[in-house]
């Protein structure tokens, strides 16, 4: 191994990763209550990490919002119908799939049989997962025999999600990111067409692709959180401007890293208003569907649940 | 620069390609030429050669014996070493009973006799290889992608030929090693080997090419457990009242033992820790089998040789099934961890993965063709495939041959953190 090209230097995040590899060496499974028993369950995966971490995050200074995507999922979730468990980070690991990835495997496998124990005991019989990544571990990385997994866009697909018409006319384009890890990479059940799917069923949402999509489409720039440099930005650049070739005034996704690094550069271009080199919105696609639906505005826990609309962008001031 | 050249069809300079092209070619050309280079160095050869015959001729005599007498026949007569087994063959064909057909439609009566049947015999790995691409309709010429074929091809063109080589000069090994007993234990000996080999060798091809193993493992080493157990309680159960029962009993406890071990391990156990009794048993069957061998002449009067009376004429079960047990357990559980690159040959360089690398597309020391696969293919790692690929799979999903190199990377990079922690970790930056 050249030490300068070493997995050392490859990952950004030394402290975030230190931390997620500790808590994979401490394996006594706690006492859980389960409030309200079902067959479904919903895992966020390390979203709320990301959070705390990230410069540009709603906790920060920045305006991508990582906790929205649980708030949405569970919205949209109730909308189809299901009261999902909540496979909570107080009890659960990280998926670990940034482990593998990295060629941390007997930190994985920890992650794994640990999350594994608790899945079989709470009896989930459909783990439902908003993220690509977290959708191909617990799919194919985890022996789950018995439990069906899968993602978010599948089940709302399945259970036919209806999104009441919105008021004014004004047409939308919305260009959606197809994560490598929940279409070319899933040999079973790619997610290709469950998300555009759900996307047609917007009222004034014109669904645009980007140049390269479906299996053909490119990577987000980062995957498994290594190597944030000028090269991966380089990579994140050709992607939103993709998305700003075709005018698109949202660029969707289903995984909580490409909307880190989307949200990352579209922060670092956003230099005054009307002058911004990426004029459209970078959001999860679970937040744009859960928008539109009747209830309190999804806020990932930023501001107070009456809040009628979206909030602010930047620091919240208290 | 070099992507220029190649934008624009300069071939010239690079390597391989010559600077000039046709017969006005003036360049300075590879190699030595033929004439007086080449034809100076045969000549050297064939002169050495040629003196070195005449010096023999003249100064070493050859020892004449006296010829050999036509009117009596040797009392043991073998073939060159390359048709033994055809001869084994002749001698095996006796088991096949003669047969008689009657003339019909103004045909001569024809009678198959032994020399029919040995030469039949000895034509049916040749009648195998003739059919076998009628048979085998696949495209695969790998033996991990095609088990079946490569399993007979070891069975019966390698095993087979050498039993029955060996059965060949079955009069020499009965004289030789009268514990033998009887021809049926060597006639036996012919059909067993190639089987088991052919079964262990497919278990193994399964193995290298990555394909499920569950009832693959299980199967075979099941049925050798439970054949040695049956065959050794009815060796038990035969010679009931035997000087030596108790030794024999001892003795077909451990060779019992040795198949269950495996057996056992593959069943219940998860694959490195199964892999790790197949290797510890492997090893006592070595020791074993050594410490038969120099105890043999020490004993050989009270215990051992009576042992070996009773077992060795029933050793076709109870001493290859031990052995047969353990090399498939442990063929079957190998991790074939220096074969994926041997997976990766499939690849006949297409270049598609290069073109859609979006890492190729940023990455300075990337432009110009360096990718995964190349280096892949010369088995080294210059560090900047490994750590920058996004394991975004965009290569494996264009690639035409279905290769999944994210794979490769996940167990490359597995490797190295691995390796890294052996080494008391990296160093931090």
């Amino acid at each position: 191994m050249i030490p300068e090209y070493g997995p050392g230097r490859a990952i950004p995040h030394p402290v975030l990763f230190r931390l997620l590899d500790s808590e994979a060496d401490d394996t006594t499974i706690p006492e859980i209550k389960v409030e309200h028993k079902s067959e479904f369950a919903y895992y966020p995966g390390c979203v709320d990490y990301y959070d705390q971490e990230m410069q540009f995050s709603h906790m920060n200074y920045g305006d991508t919002n990582h906790g929205v995507i649980f708030d949405s999922s569970v919205k949209l979730l109730r909308a189809v119908g299901i009261e999902p468990m909540i496979l909570d980070r107080s009890f659960m690991k990280c998926c670990g799939h940034d482990q593998l990835w990295q060629g941390k495997v007997d930190v994985f496998r920890k992650m794994r049989d640990y999350n594994t124990k608790i899945i079989k005991m709470i009896g989930v019989k459909t783990l439902v997962t908003s993220c690509a990544e977290g959708y191909r571990t617990l799919r194919l990385d985890y022996k789950l025999d018995g439990v069906r997994v899968v993602h978010i866009t599948q089940i709302l697909y399945e259970r036919g999600l209806r999104l009441p018409p919105s008021g004014d006319g004004k047409r939308i384009r919305v260009a959606y990111q197809d994560p490598c890890r929940s279409c070319r990479q899933m040999p079973v059940d790619p997610v290709y067409e469950e998300p555009r799917e759900l996307i047609r069923r917007v009222d004034n949402a014109d669904l645009v692709e980007l140049k390269t999509f479906r299996a053909d489409a490119q990577c987000c720039g980062v995957a498994q959180m290594m190597y944030c440099n000028d090269k991966t930005k380089g990579l994140t650049y050709k992607r939103m401007d993709e998305a700003r070739d075709v005018e698109a005034d949202y660029l969707l996704t289903a995984c909580p890293k490409c909307l880190t690094h989307f949200g990352c550069l579209h922060h670092e271009n956003k230099w005054r208003p009307d002058d911004e080199r990426y004029p459209f919105r970078v959001m999860d696609i679970t937040q744009f569907l859960a928008e539109r639906l009747a209830g309190p505005w999804p806020t990932g826990g930023n501001v107070d649940e009456k809040k009628k609309e979206p909030p602010l962008p930047g620091r919240r001031v208290s | 620069m070099e992507i220029e050249r190649v934008k624009g069809k300069v071939y010239e300079e690079r390597p391989g390609f010559p600077v000039q092209y046709g017969p006005e070619r003036t360049d300075r050309q590879p190699g030595s030429p033929l004439v007086p280079h080449e034809v100076y160095r045969d000549l050297v050869t064939i002169l050495l050669l040629t003196a070195m015959i005449f010096f023999l001729t003249a100064a070493v005599m050859p020892g004449l014996e006296t010829p050999r007498n036509p009117a009596e026949t040797e009392a043991f007569t073998v073939p060159d070493w390359y048709v033994l087994f055809s001869f084994g063959l002749l001698k095996f064909a006796s088991i096949i009973p003669e047969v008689q057909i009657p003339g019909v439609l103004g045909l001569p009566p024809a009678l198959l006799s032994v020399g029919f049947w040995g030469f039949f015999l000895t034509q049916l790995p040749l009648i195998f290889l003739v059919i076998l691409p009628f048979i085998d309709r696949g495209r695969e010429t790998r033996p991990a992608k095609a088990p079946i074929r490569s399993a007979f091809g070891i069975a019966f063109l390698i095993v087979w030929i050498f039993t029955t080589s060996m059965y060949s000069v079955n009069n020499l090994i009965l004289e030789k090693w009268p514990v033998v007993g009887s021809d049926n234990v060597l006639k036996g000996f012919i059909i067993g080997p190639p089987i088991l080999a052919g079964i262990a060798a497919y278990v193994g091809l399964r193995r290298l090419g990555y394909s499920s193993m569950y009832w693959y493992r299980i199967i075979p080493l099941g049925a050798a457990f439970l054949i040695a157990l049956g065959h050794a309680i009815w060796i038990l159960w035969a010679i009931q009242g035997h000087a030596q029962w108790s030794w024999i009993a001892v003795f077909l406890a451990f060779l019992v033992g040795l198949t269950a071990v495996p057996a056992v391990a593959v069943t219940f156990l998860p694959e490195r820790t199964a892999l790790r009794f197949t290797t510890a048993t492997g090893l006592f069957l070595i020791f074993l089998g050594f410490a038969v061998w120099f105890t043999v002449g020490f004993y050989t009067p009270s215990v051992l040789g009576q042992v070996e009376i009773v077992l060795i004429p029933n050793m076709h079960t109870i001493f290859a099934l031990p052995i047969f047990s353990v090399i498939t357990a442990y063929v079957a559980l190998r991790r074939p961890y220096s074969t994926y690159e041997y997976l990766l040959n499939e690849c006949y360089q297409c270049g598609k993965c290069h073109t859609v690398c979006p890492v190729t597309k940023v990455e300075d020391d990337a432009v110009g063709g360096l990718n995964l696969v190349y280096n892949s293919f010369k088995k080294e790692h210059d560090g900047v495939p490994l750590w920058t690929c996004l394991a975004c799979d965009a290569c494996s999903a264009v690639c035409p041959l279905d290769i999944q190199y994210s794979d490769y990377i996940l167990e490359e990079r597995a490797k190295i953190m691995g390796q890294s922690a052996v080494d008391g970790g990296e160093t931090e930056r």
